[in-house]
């Protein structure tokens, strides 16, 4: 048997993964090195933790809007496209939304090689499922992969918020899901530095008999305000309507240019006569 | 009314210290201070046959960023005395200055032209005073009634006096030619290519250097200050133009202050 | 510096000056104010860009504003932009040991009508370049849009244009300054103030 295939399906000895995760078969990916000692958590937990506000840590980039909600034709999920690397904007076109799999979407916040690579994990592992049980996995339980997935490595420096949304037997699913190990459900959220900004649309505009325009125009309008007011969200804005045949997306919005249609009383001009030259001449 | 608010803000002479407080409160939430430019720098002087010469680079750094790439670190003394700064450069630049002024006053005092010694006794003083903290090497040369001299002067107020000197994080690099090629009466012309050379191996060879040399020749009753002595550095001109055709700049507000009439300050 | 985030840039051209900046004030990520004034007139033909620490960019500018008027009341004429790039470097020196967290930039057009500008440091030093000079986080991108932008004897028209541009590039990369920018071109028959289109992200 193909050596990766047979790590795939090896029952762990450990025999945490087989009792968290519930599928039988040790998920990918959680053959880590660890620090060595009696208590790698902790030991890894001091170069890594955030909140503490040590000197040698290993930094991880943060700083996203990221919401999603359900509504009445399912869901919407919308995200700015901003990374950046302290100060400085390293890009303005990153892909926050991860396309788990046509029916599953997963968003991306904290750390973005953490997010991408656990998703990816949560992709093949869907897959497996599939092929396994000759149907689509639910939303709760994908999401519950993913959960189960990164509280093994709970106080090691993980550091994702992410929110997993698609369409199951059951309709519309949204759950968020982090690296402390939480996982929730309901039928908005948002998430990352902006997420105060994006609330404070959503709460104020959200109905779940909204049309999916509306529901565009809504979570647009959420990202928008968010990049507008967090230095650390920016760029397009990137949005995907989940329904019973799965994820469409859209064309991209840069916020650039919606502030200034949100604003039509802002008359721009480049006129090239000199102001003064004129006022000279009058 | 007038008189009163200038007293307010001329108080006491000397530093202030009202922000420290402040200061050390918002370093201790995780405040970031910016940098202050320093001069990396290159400075040597040396005394030849008929003088001194002082050299120095022209780079100024903050951090790792060049924030100056032509500054003058030979700074006017007294119309027989310059110094090489290197070092924080607001430190060197003010420190000198005083120094200067103080000088312009001694001589008005004493109806004589200052001494080499007295300027080094003055500057070292201010130094050895703040303990190190104003953060300035200094290279003293001058040409008084006793002969041409040359200090050098470290941020603590420590002094060398010595035939030839560098400092700087390219003094290294600028001793090295010193050592192997300095000769006690060397002629001007072998003096001044010393001192090129010198400054050029730490322009090329230290990072904290660059740029251009300044030369500064003191001799009896006579100094000779040449700006970009030596320009191994020159940019060579751009390939292209990135002009932008006028309007490509969108914008909302124009306002225009005319001035009036040919603005007077001739008074 | 990086508390409130700011980015200010001059740059001469042929027989004039200009001096622009963005319009944030922010509290670290959180955008507070898109029209905070960080460019000041202090003569006709004087301005001074004021970037760092928010409060101290407005004590400064206060203490200033009283020297520059005590100044001209007792001189009689209107202050030089060189004198004034004094003055402020002597101001920031005397707290030495407990600085203004503030880098000014000076730009203005002298008696001659010859273009002036300087910067200095925290503590100061001023650095009287030729060309260009910079100020605020985005300082090191306005660097590199300058030194790829800028040429010699650019008219006022095509001074705006290539300043306008410097800035708006550099603060796109820098997630704590621009919202809004303003651009100030002083000409010896005056000065064009324009707010220019920037994004608001």
């Amino acid at each position: 048997m193909n050596r990766f295939v047979e790590q795939l399906t090896k029952t762990d000895g450990a025999g945490l993964g087989e009792s968290f995760t519930g599928t039988g078969s040790a998920p990918a990916g959680l053959n880590f090195e660890l620090a060595s000692g009696s208590n790698p958590a902790s030991f890894t937990q001091q170069y890594t933790d955030v909140a503490s506000e040590k000197d040698a840590r290993i930094k991880i980039a943060h700083g996203t809007t990221t919401l999603a909600f359900k509504f009445r034709e399912g869901v919407l999920v919308a995200t700015d496209s901003r990374a950046t690397m302290g100060n400085i904007i390293s890009s303005q076109s990153v892909k926050k939304v991860i396309e788990i799999n046509p029916y599953l979407l997963g968003t991306m916040a904290g750390g973005a090689a953490d997010c991408s690579f656990w998703e990816r994990v949560l992709g093949m592992e869907c897959r497996l499922y599939e092929l396994r049980n000759k149907k689509r996995i639910s939303v709760a339980a994908a999401s519950k992969l993913l959960a189960n997935l990164v509280y093994r490595y709970k106080g090691m420096g993980l550091s994702m918020g992410t929110m997993v949304a698609g369409w199951d037997d059951k309709g519309p699913g949204l759950y968020y899901v982090d690296s402390d190990g939480e996982r929730l459900t309901n039928d908005l959220f948002s998430v990352g530095s902006g997420s105060t900004f994006a609330y404070g649309v959503l709460d104020s505009h959200y109905r779940y008999d909204m049309t999916v325009e509306e529901a565009k125009d809504l979570a647009r309008k959420a990202i928008y305000h968010a990049t507008h007011r967090d230095a650390y969200s920016g760029g397009v804005v990137r949005m995907y309507w989940v329904n019973e045949n799965g994820w469409v997306a859209y064309p991209l919005e840069d916020v650039g240019e919606l502030y200034y249609q949100y604003h039509p009383e802002i008359q721009l001009t480049n006129s090239t006569e000199s102001p003064l030259r004129v006022n000279a001449s009058a | 009314m007038l008189a009163q608010a200038e007293h307010q803000q001329q108080s006491a002479a000397g530093f202030k210290f009202d922000n420290v407080k402040r200061n050390q409160l918002l370093t201790g939430k995780g405040f970031k201070q910016s940098t202050a430019t320093k001069t990396g720098t290159t400075i040597v002087g040396l005394i030849y046959k008929d003088g001194v010469v002082l050299g120095a680079d022209t780079r100024a750094t903050a951090d790792t960023i060049v924030a100056d790439k032509n500054c003058e670190k030979i700074h006017y003394l007294a119309p027989n005395m310059y110094c090489c700064g290197a070092g924080t450069a607001a430190d060197t630049e003010f420190t000198t200055n005083m120094v200067s002024s103080q000088i312009a006053l001694h001589s008005l005092n004493t109806g004589r032209e200052a001494r080499v010694a007295t300027a080094m006794t003055m500057l070292k003083h201010h130094l050895f005073r703040h303990q190190g903290y104003i953060g300035a090497a200094l290279v003293l040369g001058g040409y008084d009634i006793t002969g041409p001299h040359l200090y050098s002067i470290a941020p603590h107020g420590s002094t060398d006096k010595l035939p030839f000197v560098t400092m700087g994080s390219g003094s290294l690099a600028a001793m090295s030619m010193f050592e192997s090629r300095w000769r006690p009466n060397m002629s001007r012309d072998e003096a001044v290519e010393l001192v090129k050379d010198a400054i050029e191996a730490g322009i090329f060879n230290d990072l904290g250097s660059g740029s251009n040399v300044d030369i500064c020749i003191l001799t009896q009753g006579n100094v000779e200050y040449v700006r970009g002595y030596s320009r191994p550095n020159e940019r060579v001109e751009k390939e292209q133009s990135y002009r932008f055709p006028r309007g490509t700049t969108e914008f909302y507000v124009t306002k225009t202050t005319e001035t009036a009439t040919a603005m007077d300050t001739s008074a | 510096m990086e508390y409130n985030g700011s980015a200010i840039v001059a740059m001469v051209g042929k027989n004039c000056v200009a001096i622009a900046a963005d319009k944030r004030l922010g509290q670290q990520a959180l955008t507070v104010d898109m029209d905070f004034e960080k460019v000041f007139p202090m003569t006709d033909r004087t301005y001074i860009g004021l970037s760092g620490l928010a409060t101290d960019v407005k004590t400064v500018h206060d203490t200033l504003r009283m020297r520059v008027n005590l100044y001209k009341h007792r001189e009689e004429r209107v202050i030089e932009p060189r004198t004034m790039a004094h003055m402020v470097s002597h101001m920031l020196y005397e707290r030495r040991f407990g600085p203004y967290y503030i880098e000014p930039i000076i730009a203005g057009l002298d008696k001659n009508q010859k273009p002036f500008i300087c910067g200095t440091d925290l503590i100061g030093c001023p650095n009287f370049p030729s060309d260009f000079v910079v100020t605020g986080t985005a300082g090191s991108n306005l660097f590199g849009m300058c030194e790829s932008l800028w040429e010699p004897d650019l008219e006022a028209d095509d001074l705006f244009e290539t300043i306008s541009q410097a800035l708006l590039n550099a603060v796109d990369r820098d997630a704590v300054s621009g919202w809004g920018a303003v651009v100030h071109v002083i000409t010896p028959e005056g000065v064009i103030t324009r707010e220019i289109k920037n994004r608001m992200d």
